[in-house]
């Protein structure tokens, strides 16, 4: 048996029973981050000396009989635009290659607190933006299963790490997709919890009513104890909320949707197929399955890439040379700015900011930005009038299995399509998860996509962790172990 | 809507010095998804009401108490700063 190819509470009831130490389990992912590394570049930074010591404190409590918490000694890889205090947090981009964080993240602090141990910082797509991990200014991120392909991304390199078991869980990162596409593209699960469960204090901001940290792990359940740790209302992120959570039905009482619009021109059969084979299954449990339609959703792309670039330009203002990050000498003071932006961000990063910038720049602003927020608040409202009578929707997490490495970066618009199916929960602030249900023919996974009512995270989770037992999908990429 | 734009004037407007290349590679990105955001266009909004969206779960924000917290240290303040000099941040000069 090997550790790190098993579940949080598998691990925490080893430790408990003294049958596994939490420094076994550290040194055995480094031992397959060595093996993998190379190959799949997954993350930034390993902490691998810094945390020995953690993990010998980790031993000792359970040796003592004193460890209470699920993720004592639990390794967790986080994703670089999450701040860890005296770490570098480079965001993938240039501009940050020499930023030091001089404090923790939220989530890091409860994280903390329960004593996980930090294996390292992932790669992803500069800033968080992008669906393959290609725009990272320090190389791409390999997909496990396959290294001619993309992991996805923008967390691309929190899932590759989780799926050559380089950690046992870890942090990403979702504004459009981030976290469920690279959790589809990899095997593995993905969750984007309710907008504002979670804290963003120390996520560094890319598009701040649409950004929320979540977990990308084996199981849904890892998922679930994980989100329990690091939810929570936090003064230092006024749009936090108290996570009092609906409770929905997850058993066979519950109604669910299918949305006709994610299942029809432009997704691949094969991504259909799992979601008529999960809905089958369901039929045969006695759920009620509806086809549902919520036509706004073809318009997805078109809203959040008005809305999310526009916010994307106002928060990434605060790169210019001055407080942190890169500098590039200027006569004067603006010039140093614009010399500064040209040379620490990355194309795609550029091509955003000027869209946001372009949207809400005078005499354009209702056009473009204040239209797609009016059609932000009919998704909102849609989904809401859907929610009355479905519990659950389910449509697949991405339109097709991975892409290879280069297939799609030389048409923007084509890569901003493969988050056609995971936009729609940001926009309308959804808990969302996706499940891996299966394999494609070229031997990849493929995922299924759940989203719930605002706040019912709980709830879906529970509903998703019965799709899992009844798929039974054996997701483990060969030859890293 | 209209596609027309200035790349120039946008990318002074983002403080972004591009070089010719790159106008001409982002011009051409640029028209592409704004074609494609033009789908926007089309909709029949419900609402013609000029809503100003904040929160996705439209929590309403509230003002907090004025307290001293904990917070960072002015050397942990300008720990990242370019250039800096006895605790203050150092630009070129604003005016030629």
């Amino acid at each position: 048996m090997d550790a790190s190819n098993l579940s949080i509470r598998e691990i925490n009831s080893l430790f408990t029973k003294k049958e596994l130490k939490p420094s076994e389990l550290y040194s055995k992912v480094f031992e397959n981050s060595a093996n993998s590394e190379a190959a799949l570049h997954a993350h930034l930074t390993l902490f691998e000396e810094e945390n020995i010591k953690k993990a010998a404190e980790s031993d000792k409590r359970f040796s003592n009989g004193e460890s209470a918490g699920l993720l004592d000694g639990i390794p967790i890889a986080i994703k670089d635009n999450i701040n860890i205090k005296n770490y570098k947090t480079t965001c993938s981009s240039k501009m940050l290659s020499n930023y030091t964080s001089p404090y923790d993240a939220t989530v890091i602090e409860k994280l903390k607190e329960q004593n996980t141990l930090f294996t390292g910082k992932t790669n992803l797509d500069e800033f968080a933006m992008g669906s393959s991990t290609e725009n990272s200014a320090f190389g791409l991120t390999k997909n496990p299963w396959n290294t001619d392909y993309v992991p996805g991304g923008s967390s691309g390199g929190s899932a590759a790490s989780v799926g050559a078991r380089s950690s046992i869980a870890a942090l990403g990162s979702d504004t459009g997709g981030s976290i469920r596409q690279p959790a589809s593209f990899c095997g593995l699960v993905g969750f984007k919890p309710t907008y504002g469960t979670v804290s963003r204090f120390g996520l560094v901001a890319f598009a701040s009513s649409l950004d929320q940290i979540g977990p990308i792990t084996k199981t849904v359940d890892d998922s679930r104890i994980i989100f329990s740790s690091i939810s929570g209302e936090d003064s230092r992120d006024a749009t936090s909320v108290i996570n009092n959570q609906l409770d929905i039905p997850s058993d066979n009482t519950a109604t669910i949707g299918v949305i006709k619009e994610l299942m029809e021109d432009g997704i691949s059969d094969e991504a259909k197929n799992e979601v008529n084979k999960v809905v089958e299954i369901l039929k045969s449990k006695g759920y009620k399955v509806k086809e549902i339609s919520i036509p706004i959703i073809k318009l997805s792309i078109s809203i959040y890439y008005l809305i999310a670039p526009a916010e994307c330009s106002a928060n990434l203002a605060r790169f210019d040379g001055v407080r942190y990050g890169l500098r590039v000498d200027g006569n004067t003071s603006y010039e140093m700015m614009e010399n500064t932006r040209a040379e620490g961000f990355g194309a795609e990063v550029k091509r955003r900011i000027l869209l946001g910038t372009y949207a809400l720049s005078a005499g354009y602003y209702d056009e473009y930005y204040g239209k797609a927020l009016q059609a932000r608040k009919e998704m909102i409202d849609e989904f809401a009038k859907t929610f009355k009578d479905i519990d659950y929707l389910i449509s697949p997490t991405t339109p097709t299995q991975a892409f290879k490495s280069g297939e799609k970066t030389s048409n923007p618009l084509e890569m901003y399509m493969s988050d056609l199916c995971t936009i729609p929960a940001n926009l309308a602030g959804l808990p969302a998860i996706s499940i891996p249900t299966g394999l494609s023919k070229d031997q990849l996974p493929l995922g299924v996509q759940v989203m719930s009512k605002p706040l019912s995270d709980n709830s879906l989770l529970d509903f998703s962790e019965i799709i899992e037992n009844e798929v039974q999908f054996d997701g483990q990429p060969k030859g890293w172990l | 809507m209209s596609n027309e734009f200035n790349i120039e004037n946008i990318a002074k407007l983002a403080s972004i010095n591009l070089s010719e290349e790159e106008q001409d590679s982002l011009s051409n990105d640029l028209s592409i998804i704004l074609e494609h955001v033009n789908a926007l266009s089309d909709l029949k909004l419900n609402s013609q009401q000029q809503e100003i969206f904040i929160h996705p779960l439209e929590k309403e924000l509230e003002l907090q108490e004025d307290e001293v917290v904990e917070s960072l240290t002015h050397d942990e303040a300008i720990s990242n700063a370019p250039e800096s000099k006895d605790g203050k941040f150092v630009v070129p000069p604003s005016m030629e």
